[in-house]
């Protein structure tokens, strides 16, 4: 059976002068899959990440989304091809609210003359803000505070919802439950299922807490000083497996 | 026990009602319609300024320069005006004030110069230029006064001077504008969290440039304004505007760290500030000693904004 991945990477490489943060990753995900990066520090899997969000161009290699070849030269040009990153600093203004957040460079314009000269159309973006959040189960005590005012899980699931309300094929999650209490990576790893059931959809999640890698993903790639060191069915590994490829105990 | 809390924004009106209401009482001629309408004539010019500066600190962006722009413009205006025809004259004036932010653009968005270092050698560039374009002279400029002069009778009830009318018109767009448009949305993200605004897509150098266009239309009328109270050009026209609008800004609520702050506190501002001169002039205090106060309400305005911010940063650690 030969179905077209949502994304596929082809000898992904990037090189800072001598040093070589990625070379040659070959990755390839595939529609209704959770796919865990893992790594030590350094291991380059922000730097995959940020290849396939747009935020860095690779020095060598190809992306592929649905089969089609891609080159994204800045943020903007992988978002509108339906890339959505959350991002470890999430990318959120802290003086807006949460539906301001959610269109944050994307904002709804009113139909016709106002629309022409630029007009926000507020109304629709809370509603259609409103609805995002209900569907993928998201609780906040006040929708239209300043995020500042909101605790560091809240501000996570904010950036979350916004990333599953655009995301139209991929989401890429970069570290999306580090330092996040248990009740607020239990509404992350919420939203993480019901995007992924919304159907053709993939996920790439970039983390360090193995138990929540396991909860949530289908397959786990093992990045070691920029190479593809392991791919691995999570049915057919353990733990512990994983965490022997990421410290080299396992050579590839 | 209920605590008495007030904004940012009512502390100001409470400032100006104060000292409106201290130099109506202790203060000769101060009270009446002239003498108001006269503060308001006076702090028209920098308002119009300080409208476009507000959009520009909001974005983290400042412009020193626009005193200068100002002078540049009119010494344009006033010798095409003196050679050729009135309108030729605006037109010229009007290129002029786009030739100052097309040089900030460049320096700021392309080059990427911080803007304060930018506009700080604009504000000596520019205003070397008025003076070799009006040759170090002052330059009259005829049948331009009914802006200065003339007054715009409204039903025979109250007649409004043409600066207000100009201020409250440009007051009103930036207002309307950065309240309910996507461009003035983006500004306020873009001076909130620079970095979170690029990950999202939104056009900074873009953004920031229109800004510095909507200053250049500012500048123009400040200047046609200008020139038309004083019927003339000299190499001084505009001077300090840059400060004066500035001080306006920062104590109507802008603050330095942008992202926040309206037009409606720099109008409060730029009454307070107009107020303070109108009143240290009839009150006979010694020009040198206005130099002072003007000053001293920058600086205070700089600390208050300082202090406030750390006050609302203690406040959102505590959450």
């Amino acid at each position: 059976m030969s179905r077209t991945p949502t994304l596929r990477t082809v000898g992904l490489t990037k090189s800072y002068g001598s040093v070589e943060a990625l070379v040659n990753v070959s990755i390839e995900l595939f529609s209704g899959e959770v796919v865990a990066l893992v790594g030590d520090n350094g291991a380059g899997k922000s730097t995959l990440v940020k290849c396939v969000s747009g935020s860095i161009f690779p020095s060598s290699g190809e992306i592929f989304l649905e089969g089609k070849k891609v080159e994204f030269r800045n943020p903007g040009d992988a978002r509108s091809a339906g890339v959505e990153t959350v991002y470890q600093q999430l990318a959120l203004v802290d003086t807006f609210d949460i539906p301001g957040n959610i269109y944050l460079g994307r904002e709804l314009k009113k139909r016709g003359l106002r629309g022409l000269l630029g007009v926000l159309d507020r109304k629709a973006m809370r509603a259609a803000a409103l609805k995002s959040i209900e569907d993928f189960g998201a609780r906040f005590p006040d929708l239209y505070a300043a995020v500042e005012t909101m605790s560091g899980g809240q501000r996570q699931v904010v950036a979350m919802t916004r990333g599953a309300h655009w995301g139209k094929n991929l989401l890429l999650l970069d570290e999306p439950t580090a330092a996040l209490g248990v009740r607020e990576s239990k509404s992350v790893l919420e939203i993480i299922e019901k995007f992924r059931n919304q159907g053709d959809k993939s996920i790439l999640i970039i983390s360090h807490n193995m138990d929540h890698v396991w909860q949530v993903c289908d397959r786990i790639l093992v990045l070691r000083r920029g190479h593809l060191v392991a791919d691995l069915r999570k049915s057919d590994t353990t733990k512990s497996d994983v965490v022997a490829y990421i410290t080299g105990a396992h050579e590839a | 026990m209920p605590k008495l809390k007030i904004s940012g924004l009512q502390a100001r009106l409470l400032v100006l009602i104060i000292l409106v209401v201290y130099n109506a009482i202790f203060t000769p001629y101060f009270w009446g319609v002239d003498n108001l309408t006269n503060i308001l004539v006076n702090g028209s010019v920098v308002g119009i300024i300080a409208c476009a500066m507000t959009l520009l600190l909001v974005a983290r962006q400042i412009d020193i320069s626009v005193g200068a722009a100002v002078g540049l413009s009119a010494s344009v205006f006033v010798v095409v005006a003196e050679s050729r025809s009135l309108w030729i004259g605006l037109a010229f004036g009007f290129l002029a004030a786009l030739f100052v932010a097309l040089v900030n653009i460049v320096s700021i968005v392309y080059f990427r110069v911080e803007s304060i270092i930018v506009t700080l050698a604009g504000l000596i560039v520019f205003r070397g230029l008025s003076k070799v374009v009006l040759d170090g002279r002052s330059v009259t400029v005829d049948g331009f006064d009914f802006i200065g002069v003339e007054r715009l009778n409204l039903f025979g009830l109250i007649q409004i001077p043409y600066p207000i009318l100009i201020f409250a018109a440009v007051l009103l767009f930036f207002y309307w504008m950065m309240r309910n448009t996507k461009y003035g949305n983006q500004m306020y993200a873009i001076g909130a969290n620079p970095g979170s605004a690029r990950l999202t897509g939104i056009n900074l150098e873009g953004q920031v440039a229109k800004a510095f266009i909507l200053m250049a239309f500012a500048v123009f009328l400040a200047m046609i304004t200008s020139v038309s109270m004083v019927g003339m050009a000299s190499p001084t026209s505009g001077e300090r505007l840059e400060f004066l609008a500035l001080t306006a800004v920062i104590l109507g609520g802008v603050g330095l760290a942008g992202g926040r702050g309206t037009v409606i506190g720099t109008l409060v501002a730029v009454l307070i500030l107009a107020v303070v001169d109108n009143a240290l002039v009839l009150s006979g205090v010694q020009a040198f000693w206005q130099e002072v106060a003007r000053g001293s309400l920058l600086l205070l305005a700089v600390i208050f904004d300082q202090v406030s911010r750390k006050r609302d940063k203690s406040v959102r650690m505590e959450i």
